[in-house]
């Protein structure tokens, strides 16, 4: 779960973190206000999204618009905030579609000479946490690190509860800090590793953290993502997360416990397992298809969770066919897919082709109920032809259908599911 | 030979009166699983599936001399349960359970390298060894004992690349879901070296995904070898975008480090042949083994 800077920043605060008074505003008139309560300019207004890479964002595809503006005047302030709100923000970490911005978040500016990266997160590898920093901090990051890897600073924290100062004295010390800055940045990377652990993350990021010429210490951006699986004994965590932006679709998506992303393509896709998952949008794009969106949905025994998922990808109207890619394992049985598309078509009748792809554990009992549905659904032997068939099902015009009465198709559905497998 | 699981495997399943527990072990037992007994607080002294439940598994190691351990036990308990079972000596951990917190598993790597437990998971398919015994939750009926040693970092991909190579006739000797969590057991890398040195194993399906270094360490890790059996390689996740999450922990791309072409560039070097489409897998494993 990612928060917003804004709530970062205040976590951050509560821990004695330096980071700057900043006001959230969802409003031109709360803007112009904000600029006036934080004193002098010049200030700068950041769109708050779920994203990085907001400096070089565009906001609703405009040129001159970045997600990250200065201003020196309070009426720059307030026009800057009225033009990014409401509107979508796509930043090279977003969807084509972007992020629609609902709050800008409020700062003086502050120059610094030396911007440095640093951000505490789990090194897979070795099992514990890791220290990243780098001097060259700033948007460029990702980039300069890729390019140059020996900028990176990376000092492993163990599986303690509370590092040395001393850990924080050889990042510095590596990266060449001045002197003067070395004991307050120690005791930055201590505080930010006790955030990490007391309150379950799985990234905290300051980039930059501004080193201004007295040896001060400034997080001028804050970035924290919780890790999901430990909400349930972080409560504070699970308050912010049920306050969060999310499109609608990704929103229900979250409350039936699917992993869903929309994507551009018109092709949709509902997988069980996100390595299948992933496989189905790599087969699609390896041949020459886009796909609309990713959803992976978790092993369940219960039919309406199913339909639920099918009701998700068909919300997209841009989709023109559909695949479902289900190996049949653990709890997750076939006809339970198969009954699932059934009670999505009664309540939202499915005209689009469907390609079906189907294995494993009642994969011959899903076949034969789904054969007699009337439906527009191909069977693939294996993901291969399966996605080829979507693929060309997505780009030929849709034949003309008959819609049946919802009586006519309930009646159908208890047929089915009555009967059983064909022997 | 195959590797980590063979006819002297004992195993007890913590958390065998749940509902997954239950179910799984069912199979297991139906297909000649040896599983001996079970672990769950509370029911010691009773009996489910035809097999006697302990409180704890040191006590159940007495009696019946398990040497292995499947985890189902919820998320809150599982590091715990991980724990217990290396405490008790137990050899091989096979952790099914999803949703640890991280933070949890960086606890329990501390607490193993202090021991010879070998831990397979969390969020783990498990591992099977066809014609022996399954320890997990990878189905039934698709496996066919034979040549091809199957190591694989996503659940449902797994069954994929076994079911190809099912039915063009290669068979498995063993197949291992190492788990997609971010903080696992033993690595891809530990398991390639397991397959190399098992005599059954004529060739190696290695499954990855974006994010992590499992796969750059396995090709740094094959590259010291003199010279190694044929592994054949797919990389999923190819098409996601970089900083966005696809449902796993794992797949987070952090810094450039370990995207899809990273990874493939690292196998390609070491002599990996990486297919792009993961319809392809079994059939370059069989023309690597010339079949």
């Amino acid at each position: 779960m990612f928060l917003f800077e804004y709530q970062a920043k205040a976590m951050m605060r509560e821990q004695g973190i330096p980071v700057l008074e900043g006001i959230v505003a969802t409003s031109e008139q709360r803007a112009l206000d904000a600029a006036r309560e934080l004193g002098e300019g010049p200030w700068v207004i950041k769109a708050q999204i779920h994203a990085g890479g907001r400096a070089e964002g565009r906001v609703g595809g405009s040129e001159d618009l970045r997600g990250i503006e200065f201003s020196n005047t309070v009426l720059g302030v307030g026009q800057t905030a009225a033009r990014m709100l409401g509107k979508s923000l796509v930043t090279p970490q977003t969807t084509r579609q972007g992020e629609t911005i609902n709050a800008v978040y409020i700062e003086p500016e502050i120059r610094s000479e030396l911007q440095v990266f640093l951000a505490i997160l789990i090194d897979g590898e070795r099992g514990e946490p890791v220290c990243l920093a780098s001097v060259k901090g700033g948007s460029q990051v990702e980039r300069d690190i890729f390019d140059d890897p020996k900028n990176l600073v990376r000092v492993p924290l163990g599986a303690t509860n509370q590092v040395a100062l001393s850990v924080g004295h050889e990042v510095a010390s590596q990266l060449g800090l001045p002197s003067s800055s070395i004991g307050a940045f120690a005791e930055l990377v201590q505080q930010l590793h006790g955030l990490f652990v007391a309150r379950d993350l799985s990234l905290i990021e300051i980039n930059p953290l501004a080193i201004r010429s007295n040896g001060s210490l400034v997080a001028l951006d804050a970035r924290v993502t919780v890790d999901d699986n430990a909400l349930y004994r972080q409560p504070a965590m699970g308050a912010l997360a049920s306050r969060r932006d999310q499109s609608g679709a990704e929103e229900r998506a979250a409350k039936n416990g699917f992993n869903f992303i929309r994507l551009d393509g018109n092709v949709g896709t509902l997988s069980s397992g996100a390595g299948l998952a992933m496989a189905t949008l790599d087969a699609i794009t390896h041949l020459g298809g886009r796909p609309a969106n990713f959803l992976d949905v978790p092993p369940v025994l219960e039919v309406s969770r199913i339909k639920e998922a099918f009701l998700l990808v068909l919300s997209d109207p841009g989709i023109k066919s559909l695949i479902v890619n289900v190996f049949g394992a653990g709890i997750m049985r076939c006809d339970t897919i198969a009954d699932g598309l059934l009670l999505a078509h009664l309540e939202q009748t499915v005209s689009i082709p469907l390609v079906m792809r189907l294995a494993g554990t009642n994969a011959p009992l899903a076949l034969s109920r789904l054969e007699r549905s009337g439906l527009d659904i191909q069977f693939a032997p294996n993901l291969a032809s399966g996605a080829q068939m979507v693929i060309d099902a997505a780009d030929s015009p849709p034949a003309p259908r008959q819609t049946d009465s919802i009586v006519g198709r309930l009646t159908q559905w208890f047929t089915w599911t009555k009967e059983g497998p064909r022997s | 030979m195959s590797i980590l699981v063979d006819e002297s495997t004992r195993v007890i399943c913590q958390g065998i009166t749940g509902r997954q527990g239950t179910f799984h072990c069912e199979r297991a037992l139906a297909s000649g699983t040896q599983i001996v007994g079970g672990v769950r607080q509370g029911k010691g002294g009773t009996s489910h599936l035809g097999v006697p439940v302990f409180d704890m598994v040191a006590e159940a190691i007495e009696v019946t001399q398990a040497n292995a351990s499947v985890i189902f036990v919820p998320p809150a308990n599982a590091a715990e349960a991980i724990i217990e079972a290396a405490d008790a000596g137990i050899a091989l951990v096979v952790c099914v359970t999803e949703r640890i917190p991280v933070l949890d598993m960086v606890r329990v790597r501390a607490h193993l390298k202090e021991s010879s437990t070998v831990l397979v998971g969390p969020n783990s398919p498990g591992l099977a060894v066809p014609g022996v015994g399954t320890l997990g939750i990878m189905p039934q009926g698709i496996f066919l004992p034979g040549a091809v040693g199957i190591v694989s970092r996503s659940s449902t991909l797994t069954y994929e690349a076994v079911d190809q190579t099912t039915r063009n006739g290669l068979g498995q000797s063993a197949c291992i879901g190492i788990g997609a969590d971010p903080v696992g057991g033993i690595s891809v890398s530990q398991s390639l070296q397991l397959f190399m040195n098992d005599d059954q194993t004529q060739g190696v399906v290695l499954i990855g995904e974006v994010g992590g270094r499992a796969e750059e360490n396995a090709a740094e890790f094959l590259s010291t070898l003199s010279s190694y059996k044929p592994v054949v390689a797919y990389i999923a996740g190819q098409t996601v975008p970089e900083g966005r999450r696809m449902g796993h922990a794992g797949t987070i791309v952090h810094y450039g480090l370990g995207t899809a072409r990273t990874k493939i560039e690292a196998l390609q070097d070491a002599g990996v042949r990486v297919v792009s489409s993961p319809m392809e897998i079994g059939s370059v494993m069989a023309e690597s083994l010339g079949r």
